[in-house]
């Protein structure tokens, strides 16, 4: 598996674990797995403004029988903490939240999101797993969307470089 | 348009005017037009007109020039009716509309489906909003607005694409770090200003 | 014109259409004139154009109405491109405009002061948005455009104050906790539209 077939893969684990709803705010690094997303015949996707937005279109979509997610750069993962709270953990609303991990190690220019990122996740009680590796993507993406559903909460996955293709 | 023409109208219209720059093209073009200490580079997408505002409520006298792109504006579209009701008469609010994610993949914003930045802007209660529709109408509204000692607002539909992104990725790269970047900006405004904003550190222990 | 009356004009003609209401006055109201299992109210300011945009996506056969205020709409403004972008044919979005954050302490919000949420939505490419000058007119738009599945952005503005809230906090409390009411909506969901939204518990162990 190359590295530059991990957006094709994690779209693929994504669809196997149900999704059909997705909403996103583009990174440089996920504009390749946007771009899949958004030609797929299968997947409702949004284009959003501000990544909080998001929270609310899978909150919906879900109360409508949607199996949901939102990809987003860390950056928006913290502009969508109010939602996350007040609607998303307020009401039990499952979904996957695919974060693009920026400031990760051997990254540059983030270091300061990259090291909040992981700290306030776990302040709000959002279990995350961190995908570096080609060959977890797919169990990773699976049971993360398995865990969300389960436990009616969002679910997060830190998607790097690794798995985007994207490493220099 | 390219912006790029549009920042070397604003260097040449605005002097030493203190300028809040969004990421990404903008601040790499605007750094190689007008270096130096006055230009303060903001990191968190939407937050140029809100910095913008601030540091021109708090400093009445001296002319502020904020440099935005529509997808940082979109993403904090709530800061229009804020910036409406301030409308700081020393505050020219300049946006570059490009219809993409420049700096993130190449992805459209809603300005591309639709969505009318200046419209929005009018419907927020900014009085003085325009789009431009050249350079040269661009340095002519720029001129007004300099003029006019109230509140603007000056919009661009400008140039996109790889071959755009290419020529502003060739840009020199920026001399100081973003935080050394604040503390010299923040050291300029005492200079010019002759005020104090950063306090002495405490006593020595 | 109230938004109690207005919303009190549409309770009859809305049928199992589901209801997505911001927190405060606006839900307590909708829960009086229509109460039942096709109500939400939403905690999160800003986020009940968005959540009643998932819900309209993803049930294209059924009629969403949204309740929101000035106060709520000002915080999410982001939200309206993307509504513009999509505009579901059987989504209806009203937005009640009495200029002040009224479960906050009466402070005015920007539209109290300059804003026009109509102008800004019509600027985000909604063009359909119009303001409803009357309460027969606000009852006509709402109507018709369920009648003719059409999307509709509509506003009205209306008067609030001490006097109009303590009229409000008369009005019966809510029968269930926020956190139930959602439950009990996606039992009704299900129910009417034979889907299946919360899946059975996982096995027994």
């Amino acid at each position: 598996m190359a590295p530059e077939d991990g957006p094709k893969i994690i779209l693929e684990s994504m669809k196997e674990a149900g999704i059909n709803f997705v909403t996103s705010l583009p990174d440089f690094n996920l504009a390749k797995l946007i771009e899949l997303v958004d030609g797929d015949p299968e997947i409702k996707h949004v284009a959003l403004c501000r990544e909080e937005e998001g929270i609310g279109l899978c909150t919906g979509a879900y109360m409508g029988g949607k199996t949901t997610a939102i990809i987003m750069q860390n950056g928006g993962f913290l502009n969508s903490c109010n939602g996350l709270t007040t609607t998303a953990l307020n009401f039990n609303i499952p979904m996957l939240l695919m974060i693009y991990y920026a400031g990760d190690i051997g990254d540059e220019g983030f270091s300061t999101l990259g090291s909040v990122t992981e700290p306030v996740l776990s302040g709000l009680g959002i279990r995350y797993y961190v995908l570096r590796k080609m060959d977890e993507i797919k169990n990773t993406i699976k049971g993360a969307t398995l865990l969300a559903t389960d436990s009616r909460r969002p679910v997060a996955v830190l998607l790097t470089k690794n798995v985007l293709g994207t490493r220099r | 348009m390219k912006r790029v023409d549009c920042l070397k109208a604003i260097a040449e219209e605005t002097g030493d005017a203190l300028a809040i720059c969004t990421v990404g093209g903008a601040a790499a073009e605007w750094n190689a037009i007008r270096p130096g200490d006055g230009n303060f580079r903001c990191r968190t997408l939407g937050l140029v007109s809100s910095i913008a505002t601030g540091l021109a409520l708090a400093l009445p006298n001296r002319r502020i020039v904020a440099i935005d792109g529509d997808g940082a504006l979109l993403m904090n579209a709530c800061g229009l009716p804020t910036l409406a009701r301030q409308s700081p008469a020393n505050l020219i609010y300049l946006l570059f509309d490009n219809g993409i994610y420049e700096a993130s993949g190449l992805r459209s914003t809603a300005t591309k489906a639709g969505a009318d930045l200046i419209a929005m802007a009018k419907g927020a209660g900014v009085k003085n909003a325009c789009w431009a529709s050249s350079v040269e109408d661009f340095m002519e509204e720029l001129k007004s607005s300099v003029t006019r000692k109230a509140f603007s607002m000056i919009a661009a539909k400008t140039e996109r694409g790889i071959e755009y992104l290419k020529s502003w990725r060739r840009l020199p790269s920026f001399q100081h770090g973003e935080v050394e970047n604040g503390f010299r900006f923040m050291r300029y405004i005492e200079k010019t200003e002759e005020i104090r904003v950063v306090p002495l550190p405490g006593p020595r222990n | 014109m109230t938004r109690y009356d207005c919303l009190k004009g549409i309770a009859s003609e809305v049928g199992q259409s589901l209801v997505i209401t911001i927190g405060g006055g606006g839900s307590t109201e909708w829960g009086a004139v229509r109460p039942g299992e096709g109500n939400m109210r939403v905690r999160t300011l800003g986020l009940v154009q968005s959540i009643a945009l998932g819900l309209a996506l993803s049930l294209p056969k059924r009629q969403i109405l949204a309740v929101d205020g000035d106060g709520a709409l000002l915080m999410n403004l982001c939200a309206l491109p993307t509504l513009a972008r999509e505009k579901p044919d059987n989504l209806i979005y009203m937005v009640f405009d009495n200029g002040m954050y009224e479960a906050s302490g009466l402070i005015k919000t920007a539209t109290g002061v300059c804003a026009d949420l109509i102008q800004i939505a019509r600027g985000a490419g909604i063009k359909e948005a119009m303001w409803a000058p009357s309460l027969e007119d606000f009852r006509d738009k709402v109507v018709t455009s369920m009648e003719k599945r059409k999307f509709a952005f509509i506003g009205a503005r209306v008067e609030s104050g001490p006097e109009y809230i303590k009229q409000f906090k008369k009005l019966p409390r809510f029968d269930v906790s926020e956190v139930e009411s959602v439950y009990r909506m996606m039992r009704y969901i299900e129910k009417t539209e034979g889907i299946s939204v919360v899946p059975p518990p996982g096995p027994r162990n």
